[in-house]
């Protein structure tokens, strides 16, 4: 028995009559149960199983802190009416928007960030990590935390565009549609039916076929074929607002579909488009790491997850986890997104506990 | 009425507080209150004043965002405050029921009424489903609805709003509570109908001694229905008193404003000799796409300067009419003339001029201003709109209008609408409208969602600014308080159709259309012995619906 597991079970021992003591009922169960599934851990696992919960538990900690600290920075920072609303926020929330935050300081400040750059050959090739190389090398010898951080650059900045891409043409017509209603509603209606007929993979397969993989092509591809869901949402969220009167008076009025729909509609369907913004950017990032993951997307020796991914993959069979790096960065990205969208859903339909 | 026997509800110093603005705000300041077996208490006040907290949490229950934080809830012995929330549940259904404003959008529609009905007797295993079938026939034969035998089970669609209403009354009385709450069960049905609604729950209160918590804002309903009456303002009691008491002999200065605030009628005005009329509606029928006619050769005028006031229950086509007007739904038949000249059908087709003479205001201000766009914007819109007015001149527009207006330019300039009161909401409306300096306005139903008070207020406001501005009115309602205050001549719709028209006082002095006095005696009248004269008078079985459709 080491110093450590008799100081771990008494650290839980003492958190959970603490808690039973002040009637904390679900910080007691927590406790509590960690402490019995930590016996049979402890049993079966040893000291190893132990102080890999600890670690567990003290990463979890420490996001908590950076979540907390960061949601208190920007409450500090931003204007008292955003501040508000940024109260609201759960600490998932806060940790997405800390996880977006760095990816965006990563992406913009790429050049200065990264130690080399993003083609440089500086070692052979899958050198493990060391004093200069942070992550290792990749298979051709390029530092592979230089790639990460221009991939930051490049894959989100392309998501992102062909996300804001296929909005602009989505929530656009959707607008259009509900405002004009009739024919022109329902041929934009079974226009984005057919392409959503389409499977997506397999349209962006061809259209990157046709046109060559270049980034204006899958950007264009990409939008085609979100375009038409963002169209549903914004027909749906739009038709509820075009019925309201004061639609009605500004029609009485004589305003054109400009304005009706630049200032009457578009500031009242505004919340659960920003939402769907969200989810969508996750869903094109991760269309887009599957391209370049088969080849088809941004073109080396340009940085990008996707194909870091692919180019990689023969080290996962040496038990090494360099391929999994910028995988893990996809995952955490479309955690701390969701988590973001999650909360916003929660606002924009007004739901309480 | 010798009722004071023991006490059923006793309610000390109850405070429920609110969240909003991240912190507990008191919506109820320390009410008191005392219910015997058997009583009947009218609860009245303002929307905000608390009377539905306090009916809530006269059951223990506090809704959605709010919590008692102070005080005592005794239920025949029982304290509500402390009761775990499963003996608070075993009591509600069973022994205390709830009567929602809106029959129709509280019933399941997947259900038949009748399994909803029995829910709480099988629940509660007071009854086998048979028996209590049997016993719901019963209840709504004494309800005198239609068809008692039959009418449970059909689904709540297939039924009318104020049969709903009584079914629903008859479903509180399922388990044979003893105490039912009331909370505003005939506010959104027409007077025709509201009077059978009434007239059934004083019997069914009556015929098995349940005592009961009646809420409202109208004064004459509660005038009918209750032994005391207690008078609420900002979630604080202001007076109780028995109803004779309360009506003859009201202590407190915003009692008496209430009871006062039917006494506002403007002067009325007539035609002119000879003149065009400003706006004519000759012999329009409409449908909507190709559904049933819904107006049927409706024809009226009105004159530069003067209130029409349009009545009749919901479904006569008043608000219809209005939309032939403005050019939403053109008329199928028939034109709308301006002064003397014909207005295109659609308003697509009309000018920015013939656009400008007509405005809207609309019943609820909620729905009828963008919540996302400041009050500035809102009022100057239509001013930059039509006028081309910019910069400093439009700035300067805006702040008459809402002097016109009576809000404080400097307070509201930069304001939203969610930001305000209904009856400030309401003023903006007409704000919108008086900026296109129209000569005519549809007022639809522009004060029926609105407190007594605040909508007097708006009338007065109306009144004013149309001997100011020279304005005609189309004054769309079915309250014939309003009418009786506001109007100069009235026109009177059933079925799509014009009944009756004529000037106010003409129209307010026999004979009348047997309609339009239909319409005229279904008005709840302050004295307490109204509804009982009026049933004594009529014979229950000719009020409401089967008056009406005895026409």
């Amino acid at each position: 028995m080491s110093y450590f597991v008799i100081g771990y079970y008494a650290l839980l021992l003492a958190v959970s009559c603490l808690a039973a003591f002040y009637n904390r009922r679900s910080v007691f169960l927590l406790a509590f149960s960690l402490t019995l599934v930590s016996f049979v851990l402890g049993i079966v696992g040893g000291v190893g199983a132990l102080k890999a919960v600890a670690i567990c538990a003290g990463l979890l900690g420490l996001t908590a802190m950076v979540s907390y600290a960061f949601r208190e920075f920007l409450i500090a920072l931003a204007p008292i009416e955003t501040a508000k609303e940024l109260r609201t926020a759960p600490l998932t929330a806060a940790f997405g928007m800390f996880v977006i935050f760095t990816y965006a300081i990563a992406g913009i400040f790429a050049p200065w960030i990264a130690p080399f750059g993003e083609a440089e050959v500086i070692s052979s090739a899958f050198a493990p990590a060391d004093e200069n190389m942070l992550l290792g090398a990749d298979q051709l010898g390029r530092d592979m935390f230089s790639r990460l951080v221009f991939g930051a650059r490049n894959s989100v900045g392309l998501a992102l565009t062909a996300t804001i891409a296929a909005f602009v043409l989505g929530a656009g017509a959707g607008l259009l549609a509900a405002t004009k209603g009739g024919w022109f509603d329902q041929f934009m209606g079974r226009f984005a039916d057919v392409i959503m007929s389409i499977p997506s993979l397999i349209f962006a397969l061809l259209m990157l076929s046709i046109f060559g993989p270049t980034t204006p092509v899958i950007i264009i591809a990409v939008a085609i074929i979100y375009a038409p869901r963002v169209f549903r949402l914004t027909r749906a969220v739009a038709g509820n607002v075009v019925v309201m009167d004061y639609i009605e008076a500004a029609k009485l009025r004589g305003e054109g579909t400009g304005y009706l729909i630049r200032r009457e509609i578009l500031p009242n369907s505004m919340a659960p488009l920003i939402a769907e913004f969200g989810l969508e950017f996750c869903f094109v990032f991760l269309l887009v790491a599957g391209l370049s993951f088969l080849g088809l997307g941004i073109q080396p020796p340009t940085a990008d997850w996707g194909s870091m991914v692919r180019e990689n993959a023969t080290l996962i069979s040496f038990g090494d986890i360099t391929p999994l790096i910028p995988a893990a960065a996809i995952a955490l990205l479309t955690v701390g997104v969701n988590f973001v969208v999650d909360w916003m859903l929660h606002r924009s339909s007004g739901l309480k506990e | 009425m010798p009722k004071k026997k023991e006490v059923l509800l006793k309610i000390r110093n109850l405070k429920i507080q609110g969240y909003s603005d991240e912190q507990w705000v008191d919506i109820i300041k320390g009410v008191d209150l005392t219910l015997h077996r058997g009583e009947v208490m009218g609860l009245i006040g303002e929307s905000g004043a608390g009377k539905s907290t306090i009916g809530a949490g006269a059951m223990g229950y506090a809704r959605d965002g709010t919590r008692i934080s102070e005080g005592s809830i005794e239920f025949d012995g029982m304290e509500l405050t402390t009761a775990t929330e499963a003996e608070r549940r075993a009591l509600r259904g069973s022994r205390i029921a709830y009567v929602a404003q809106s029959a129709a959008a509280s019933f399941n529609p997947a259900h038949k009424i009748i399994d909803q009905h029995t829910e709480g007797p099988l629940q509660y295993r007071l009854q086998k489903r048979m028996e209590a079938q049997e016993d719901a026939m019963d209840l709504y034969e004494r309800l005198r609805l239609p068809n008692p035998k039959e009418i449970g089970f059909r689904y709540p669609h297939q039924v009318s709003g104020g049969q709903l209403q009584r079914a629903m009354t008859a479903m509180a009385m399922s388990c044979r509570p003893d105490l039912i709450i009331f909370d505003e069960p005939t506010t959104a049905l027409d007077v025709t109908t509201q009077i059978e609604v009434l007239a059934a729950i004083r019997d069914i209160v009556e015929q098995f001694n349940t005592a009961a918590i009646y809420i409202t804002h109208d004064l004459a309903v509660v005038a009918q229905m209750a032994d005391t009456i207690k008078v609420l303002l900002k979630g604080s009691e202001v007076e109780e008193a028995s109803t004779e008491e309360m009506l003859s002999n009201p202590k407190e200065e915003y009692t008496k404003s209430l009871w006062a605030v039917r006494s506002f009628e403007s002067p009325q005005k007539h035609r002119p000799k000879d003149g065009v009329p400003l706006i004519s509606v000759k012999n329009v029928d409409a449908s909507y796409s190709a559904g049933p006619k819904i107006l049927n050769d409706v024809s009226f005028d009105i004159y530069a300067g003067m209130t029409v006031a349009v009545v009749g229950e919901s479904g006569s086509g008043k608000s219809t009419t209005a939309r032939c007007i403005t050019g939403l739904l053109p008329p199928s038949k028939g034109e709308i003339l301006f002064k003397g000249t014909p207005f295109p059908p659609d308003y697509r087709n009309r000018s920015k001029d013939q656009l400008r003479q007509c405005q809207m205001i609309y019943q609820m201000a909620d729905t009828a201003l963008n919540p996302k766009v400041r009050i500035s914007e809102i009022i100057g819109r239509p001013a930059a709109f039509y006028s081309g007015l910019r910069g400093a001149a439009l700035k300067n527009r805006v702040d008459e209008l809402l002097d016109l207006i009576e809000l404080e330019p400097s307070q509201y300039y930069n304001r939203y609408p969610p930001e305000l009161s209904g009856g400030q909401k309401q003023r903006i409306g007409i704000a919108r409208a008086l900026a296109a300096e129209p000569t005519f306005i549809v007022c639809d139903e522009v004060t029926s969602a609105l407190d007594q008070l605040v909508a007097e207020g708006i009338l007065r406001l109306l009144d004013r600014l149309q001997d100011e501005l020279d304005l005609a009115y189309m004054f769309i309602t079915h309250d014939l308080a309003t009418v009786r205050s506001i109007a100069d001549e009235v026109v009177v719709m059933q079925h799509g159709r014009v009944v009756e028209q004529g000037p106010k006082d003409e129209m307010f002095t026999p004979p009348h259309d047997p309609y339009t006095d239909l319409l005229l005696s279904s008005v709840p009248e302050m004295d307490p012995n109204w509804l009982t004269t009026l049933l004594e008078e009529r014979g229950v079985d000719n009020i409401g619906d089967a008056a009406t459709a005895k026409l």
